[in-house]
């Protein structure tokens, strides 16, 4: 008997198969290297295949519905393919292929050579299954654990290695996560206690009806904790703290994705369970906050990993303002620049580790003559860099200007000072950028010989860089392939800001999830 | 339209290559583009007008590959066009052949034409807004060209940050334009303007004056000389510059006739072309004085097309041309005499002109024209300008002294190039390559030979400027247009400009003494400013310390709680508070509260540990007393667990509590709000519900399965994707702890102390602890509950599904038994309890759990889906078997393999790095 798959029940194979394959790497454990590589590579190319099905069966038929276990909505989990979850679904698949092409290139997996257990591996797998389990989750209590499966991953990742700056780093980033999902988890018991559900479509259903300050409450407490988790100020600062120790892999997808899937988490709340109200002026207001005191450190840095991370938490406020000005135009904004910032901030990151390798610093004042030492490098990092401070034709302008229409046909004088800091955030990224580029890239050589150790600038306990002239072809490969992603949304940006405007009228609409989850005879 | 741009950036991207295997020949090859779109350009200036086309690409934002050529736009396009193919061929001969950035210099000039072609044929004011933004950042490039040189640097920053800034402003003009005008078509715009606020016009001039180099704005375009002298004759004379000026004329027949719109363009244009030439008059540099020549220049277009008449229009549209002509010129010829003569200081260059005739005529030609004798085309433009502006006594005077300085400054940089100068050796000169002279003569002979074109030329232009809705005074463009007012202002002007050049002395002492702003100090001051301010505001936002953050976080929990009610309004207070439904309620309580204020005080870390455990009891009993034996048991295992596993960690790792930099009252204080936040937050939600919470249904549901343990159902069924999700959580945490502990070494297998203990005597165990550290009594329990414990834990496993169990109790169950044997009898007795590798066990049981959730998926409906059937076994009945036992053995065997490696990270390798004196 054949079995039939329907589309539906491909939902799910993002997050399972990369789960399996975590299984079987750790049971095979540290042998058979190029079979590991192997298997992580075609997971991931799988989970991108079957993500853009996905795709475009959420975009011919609408939001898809998979009840896990066959146990229907409320009772069982379901996950759910809409537009929006499909699409950053296809771009965070595209984008975790790509690091683990520049991991498995870079030979990550080889640092741990003789080392008990390879880890790096399946701890980029889970992360990898947790971020699609969080886009795709129709149950609040689910999305819990999908953080969970992430932020473990993210965990093992970050202190890869075991340095002492690193562990530091950790600790940061581990208890800024607790802290987080602590609030999470209140934020879930109040919910069940005031509405007895937690699949996301009944709650669209119940939250309205319950006493304002209740909800206030609840959409409050999941708003700080997922606030942390996207960093936006005032619940930013770990994350410059954390993330520039990391392997570069793990920075570049935790910049690309994890803060993004906090944003995705915001916009499905504030969309899904609690339109309008009081709070989206709140999140003007922050993501004001937050993209100023965000560039403002990015103009501070002299490191171009800071200087990233910086730039990282002021363009989630972008995102946060394009959620805070709750019109359709708004959203598709924001849903537009999380495409184009999961793959640009990831690109940089991976490029600035391609220059960690070559020249053992990534700290402008010890850089210098890049493009002429390294074109292909410069190259790559100028594009993205440019992408990044919204230089037009670029994704990052077509974001920029999609908030910006959005933002003006807003009216009023709070979207319009938001506007004039996105611009300014906008040129201030930009100068932060050219700095960088301007000293880094520019000004005299510095000559580097091949397998130069450089010992670590701060006392940090970091075992000093060894630089290697002998960059391998699948690492540019992988890097380039990252940049021309980017550079693909601004040939295919009618179709894909027509789709970011159809997933964002999916959002406001409500009624196509909420259907389609709890069935049609409601 | 669309072929030629992409065949621009072809070329450019092809230019490295191009160049590294052709050198300078490759310039040839990149000026095809430009040259084929000036081909274009002709054609489609004989074709007939205008040519449009237009190609959707975002119509979510409006932004459409819309092209469309009018006069001013093929003019445009010519200039643009003709002037990159003869720069191309200049800059071929002025780079030095060996150039290794010959590939970068190509590829962003011809990246440049392109830009700028899109630019002046753009007919969508967003598209406009992508090819303006192209080509600062071409420009960028091009001015940081040596980038070795800070000064170059400098520049290349200034000029970026000034036009930039410019550029956003106009953006948010543009897009509140076209939101008032329902269209971002820039032909329809002009055609039936809408009303638009007045800062959405001050916002586009904005722009437009950054990117022309207009007061208060002009500081960039002297700083951006640092470029190679071609850049500077293409980018910032003939092109680039232009394009501020382009847009003003552009939307000039829209709001031309506004009054704020000329309030602000005639004014500061007008004191731009006189602060411009003012300053030319003191330089000794004969780029820097062009450059401030420049300034001066389009300070004037920019008033003539701000003004807003047809006259004007005329006027400007003529004077655009003219100064394309005589400027690229001009600093062609600059870049002559600096590559010939080896400077370009005013004091150091003597005698050039008798060795360079032909140079000097190309010069003196093209300054003729600048300064606006006859019969050239600045003349004739000059004369319409003047004559355009009769109404406007102020801009007409505005233009006369401005005219003067121009006059004044050109006999400057004529006598700085090429007079012989007493007391200066005459300057031995190199010979000029044809490929850099013949483009230089070509455009100045222009500046001759199109003089008589000039009235066909205003009746062509008159379909753009037809569409000004203000006529403005009547005036003509010809070669000679009579005596009259105009010839005479000019005349003096030309009188007075003679004059000012033979007083240049004292006009240069003045000049230094007269205070001008410097807006590049002003530019610098507020770039230094914001950079001392960005340090400052992320050293107080930056702390770098956790306990910080974390006080942040419950200051915002709190403010969650006073948000909620200031916005949402004062909770219903008549909350039904019941005290306690049984009397081990409040003693539990109670203890759990003891256990929370002890922890704050102590101070020894084990202590803390037991503390915090009697918490994890206490909600166990809770759990309990509640009637869900499940979760204890869970929760009892667990904890117990978590007390080994801290007492392992804390050999090595002496926690200091710390103190935080609060008061203690403080930071109490803080506790206490958090406390109340979440106590009332969950008091409210429990009185707010008032439907059947999903529990219920979830128990009738498992029922009707035929589960009888609604807990165990739960967990590998109804639930299982969340069990899926956090064994594996657990998985991945403990490989991450253990692999920190392991780091240093490379082997995983627990070696076997060395026999410093060959006790003879019996013992009970596989290996033993030295005596003294050793309890027989342990030993002798461990030895023989090891065996019953593992099947009672197998038994917990299979009883989950009707009775009190499960695979995760199950799996601690046979982990608190191999812990028990390590205790025992130490490190190698673990090894000896369970030698199978850790992470295979972890592996295997993941494996396991998301192997069956896969089966469900190709055998059953959906993922998880549990496959079962009731199998008769002979002796033990009808059994139910399914998928989800094999589940939960994968959970099993996850938990099993976790505290492992937890004992053997933890315990086992630390007491060997402990033994072997390792440090920390």
């Amino acid at each position: 008997m054949e079995p039939s798959l329907p589309v539906e029940s491909l939902i799910c194979v993002p997050v399972l198969l990369p789960l399996l394959a975590a299984g079987v790497k750790l049971a095979i454990g540290g042998r058979l290297r190029r079979l590991q590589s192997v298997i992580s590579l075609v997971t991931l190319g799988l989970s991108l295949a079957v993500s853009v099905v996905l795709l475009v069966a959420a975009e011919s038929r609408g939001p898809l519905v998979t009840y896990l276990g066959g146990w229907p909505s409320p009772i069982g989990i379901c996950l759910v393919a809409d537009r929006l979850s499909t699409l950053v679904l296809v771009v965070s698949s595209a984008v975790t292929f790509c690091v683990m092409a520049y991991s498995v290139a870079n030979a990550y997996d080889e640092q741990e050579h003789d080392a008990p257990m390879a880890i790096f591996h399946p701890a980029f797998l889970v992360m990898v299954a947790g971020v699609a389990d969080a886009f795709l989750s129709g149950d609040l209590f689910n999305l819990f654990v999908a953080f969970e499966l992430l932020l473990s991953g993210s965990y093992v990742l970050l202190t890869f290695g075991g340095t002492e700056a690193r562990i530091r780093a950790g600790a940061t980033y581990t208890l800024m996560a607790l802290a987080s999902s602590m609030l999470f988890l209140v934020a879930l018991a109040v919910t069940y206690g005031a509405t007895g559900t937690l699949a996301l479509a009944q709650l669209a259903e119940r939250f309205p009806q319950l006493p304002e300050q209740v909800k206030l409450l609840v959409e409050l407490t999941l708003l700080l904790a997922f606030a942390i988790k996207a960093a936006i100020f005032p619940m930013s600062a770990w994350l410059p703290d954390s993330y520039p120790t990391a392997p570069t892999p793990a920075t570049a997808v935790f910049a690309g994705l994890l803060t993004k899937v906090g944003v995705y988490s915001i916009i499905r709340l504030e969309a899904l369970l609690f339109p309008g109200g009081p709070v989206s002026t709140l999140l003007m207001w922050l993501a004001l906050a937050t993209m100023l005191v965000g560039v403002l450190g990015a103009v501070a840095q002299t490191d171009l990993k800071r200087m990233l991370s910086f730039t990282l938490v002021s363009h989630i406020g972008y995102m946060v303002f394009g959620v805070g000005l709750s019109t359709r135009a708004g959203l598709t904004g924001a849903i537009f620049y999380v495409v184009h910032h999961i793959t640009v901030q990831t690109s940089l990151f991976l490029v600035t580790g391609m220059v960690e390798r070559r020249f053992g610093t990534t700290s402008v004042t010890r850089l210098g003559g890049l493009m002429r030492a390294t074109p292909l490098i410069a190259v790559l990092f100028f594009v993205p860099a440019m992408n990044l401070s919204g230089i037009p034709p670029m994704s990052g302008f077509l974001g920029k200007l999609l908030l910006v229409q959005a933002g003006l046909a807003a009216g009023g004088w709070p979207a319009g000072t938001l506007v004039a800091a996105g611009l300014v955030t906008s040129l201030l990224t930009l100068y932060a950028v050219a700095k960088a580029w301007s000293r880094a890239f520019w000004s005299a050589p510095r000559v580097v010989q091949a397998g130069t150790v450089v010992e670590s600038e701060e006392d940090t306990g970091e075992d000093p860089t060894v630089t290697t002239t002998s960059l391998p072809a699948a690492l540019t490969v992988s890097v380039t392939a990252l940049v021309a992603l980017g550079l693909s949304f601004t040939v295919l940006a009618g179709p894909l800001s027509a789709l970011a405007e159809r997933a964002a009228g999916e959002l406001m609409a409500r009624e196509p999830y909420i259907t389609a989850v709890l069935g049609r005879e409601r | 339209m669309e072929l030629l741009l992409i065949l621009h950036a072809v070329a450019a991207v092809c230019a490295p290559w191009l160049a590294a295997r052709m050198g300078r020949a490759s310039f040839a090859v990149l000026a095809v583009p430009p040259a084929a779109a000036f081909v274009h350009t002709l054609w489609v200036a004989v074709r007939g007008l205008p040519m449009r086309e237009a190609t959707a690409w975002a119509p979510v934002m409006q932004m459409e590959l819309d092209f469309r050529a009018d006069p001013l736009a093929v003019v445009m396009m010519a200039l643009v066009t003709g002037i990159g193919v003869l720069v191309l061929g200049y800059s071929a001969a002025y780079l030095p052949a060996g150039d290794e950035g010959l590939g970068r210099y190509g590829g962003v000039m011809v990246a440049f034409a392109g830009s700028m072609l899109g630019l002046v044929t753009a007919d969508n004011l967003l598209l406009l807004y992508v090819f303006w933004e192209l080509t600062t950042v071409f420009s960028y490039l091009l001015i940081g060209y040596d980038p070795e040189s800070r000064v170059s640097r400098q520049a290349a920053m200034k000029a970026l940050a000034i036009t930039t800034s410019g550029g956003l402003c106009m953006l948010a003009g543009f897009v509140l334009t076209g939101q008032a005008a329902g269209t971002y078509r820039v032909s329809a715009i002009a055609a039936d303007p809408p009303a638009v606020a007045p800062v959405a016009l001050v916002l586009v001039l904005t722009g437009a004056l950054a990117k022309s180099a207009i007061f208060p704005f002009s500081t960039w375009l002297p700083a951006a000389m640092a470029a190679p002298t071609p850049v500077s004759a293409y980018l910032h004379a003939a092109a680039m510059v232009k394009a501020g000026v382009y847009l003003v004329a552009r939307l000039g027949p829209a709001f031309g006739d506004v009054a704020l719109w000329r309030a602000v363009a005639v004014p500061l244009g007008l004191v731009t072309m006189v602060l411009g030439g003012w300053r030319a008059l003191r330089e000794t540099d004969l780029k820097r004085l062009l450059a401030y020549g420049t300034v001066s220049q389009l300070g004037f277009l920019v008033a003539l097309f701000g003004a807003g008449t047809r006259a004007t229009a005329l006027a400007g549209a003529a004077m655009l041309v003219a100064h394309a002509l005589f400027k690229a010129t001009l600093f062609l010829v600059v870049g002559i005499v600096d590559h010939a003569a080896g400077s370009r200081e005013t004091g150091e260059l003597s005698g050039v002109g008798r060795a360079m005739p032909w140079v000097c005529a190309a010069a003196v030609l093209a300054g003729a024209s600048m300064a606006g004798l006859p019969p050239l085309v600045g003349f004739a433009a000059k004369e319409a300008a003047l004559e355009s502006l009769l109404d406007a006594p102020f801009a007409l005077a505005g233009v006369v002294a401005g005219s003067a300085l121009t006059a004044a400054y050109t006999l400057r940089f004529l006598w700085g190039a090429f007079a012989a100068k007493p007391g200066v050796a005459a300057r031995p000169v190199r010979r000029v390559p044809a490929a850099m002279f013949v483009p230089t003569a070509l455009l100045s002979a222009l500046g001759l030979a199109l003089a008589p074109a000039a009235s066909w030329y205003a009746g062509t232009m008159s379909a753009y400027t037809g569409a000004f809705r203000d006529p403005g005074h009547e005036t003509h463009l010809v070669v000679w247009s009579g005596f009259g007012l105009p010839l005479l202002l000019s005349a003096a002007a030309l009188a007075a400009g003679v004059l000012l050049f033979a007083a240049r002395e004292p006009v240069a002492r003045a000049g230094a003494v007269l205070p001008v702003p410097d807006s590049s100090q002003v530019f610098w001051i507020i770039v230094r400013g914001l950079d001392r301010f960005a340090v400052q505001l992320t050293g107080l936002v930056q702390r770098g310390s956790v306990p910080d953050y974390l006080m942040l976080t419950m200051l915002a929990t709190v403010g969650v709680g006073v948000f909620s009610v200031a916005y949402g309004g004062a909770p219903r207070l008549d909350v039904p508070v019941v005290a306690w439904q049984r009397p081990e309620q409040p003693v539990i309580t109670v203890l759990v509260a003891a256990a929370a204020v002890l922890a704050l005080f102590a101070r020894a870390s084990i202590f803390l540990a037991v503390v915090v455990g009697m918490l994890g009891y206490g909600t166990a009993l809770l759990f309990l007393v509640h009637g869900s034996p499940d979760l204890a048991l869970t929760q009892f295992l667990a904890e117990t667990l978590l007390l080994v596993v801290f007492a392992l960690v804390l050999r090595r790792l002496p926690i200091d509590p710390g103190r935080g930099r609060l008061p203690f009252p403080v930071r109490i204080g803080l506790g206490l709000a958090v406390g109340v936040v979440l106590t009332g937050a969950g008091m409210l939600a429990g009185s707010a519900r008032d439907v059947v919470p999903v529990g219920a249904h979830m128990a009738t549901a498992a029922r009707e399965a035929g589960a009888r343990n609604i807990v165990t159902a739960l967990i590998v069924d109804i639930r299982a994707w969340d069990t899926l999700g956090e064994s594996t959580v657990l998985i991945v945490l403990t490989l991450g702890l253990t692999s920190l502990v392991f780091l240093r070494r490379r082997s995983y297998r627990i070696e076997p102390k060395e026999a410093e203990h060959p006790s003879a005597e019996p013992h009970w165990l596989a290996s033993t602890l030295p005596r003294g550290q050793r309890v027989l009594a342990f030993d002798v329990v461990a030895r023989l509950t090891f065996h019953t414990v593992l099947l009672l834990s197998v038994f917990l496993l299979f009883v989950g599904h009707s009775g009190v169990g499960g695979g995760f109790a199950g799996g601690i169950v046979a982990g608190l038994a191999i812990a028990v044997r390590y205790l025992a009898g130490g490190r190698n007795e673990l090894g000896v309890a369970l030698p199978v590798h850790a992470g295979v066990l972890m592996g295997v049981g993941l494996t396991l759990s998301a192997g069956t959730a896969l089966i469900g998926l190709l055998f059953g409906s959906a993922a998880l889906d549990m496959l079962a059937t009731d199998v008769s076994v002979p002796l033990a009945g009808h059994v139910h078997l399914s998928t989800g036992v094999l589940f939960d053995l994968g959970v099993y065997l996850s938990v099993i393999g976790m505290v492992q490696d937890v004992l053997r990270g933890l315990g086992a390798e630390l007491d060997r790095q402990i033994d072997a004196g390792e440090g920390s």
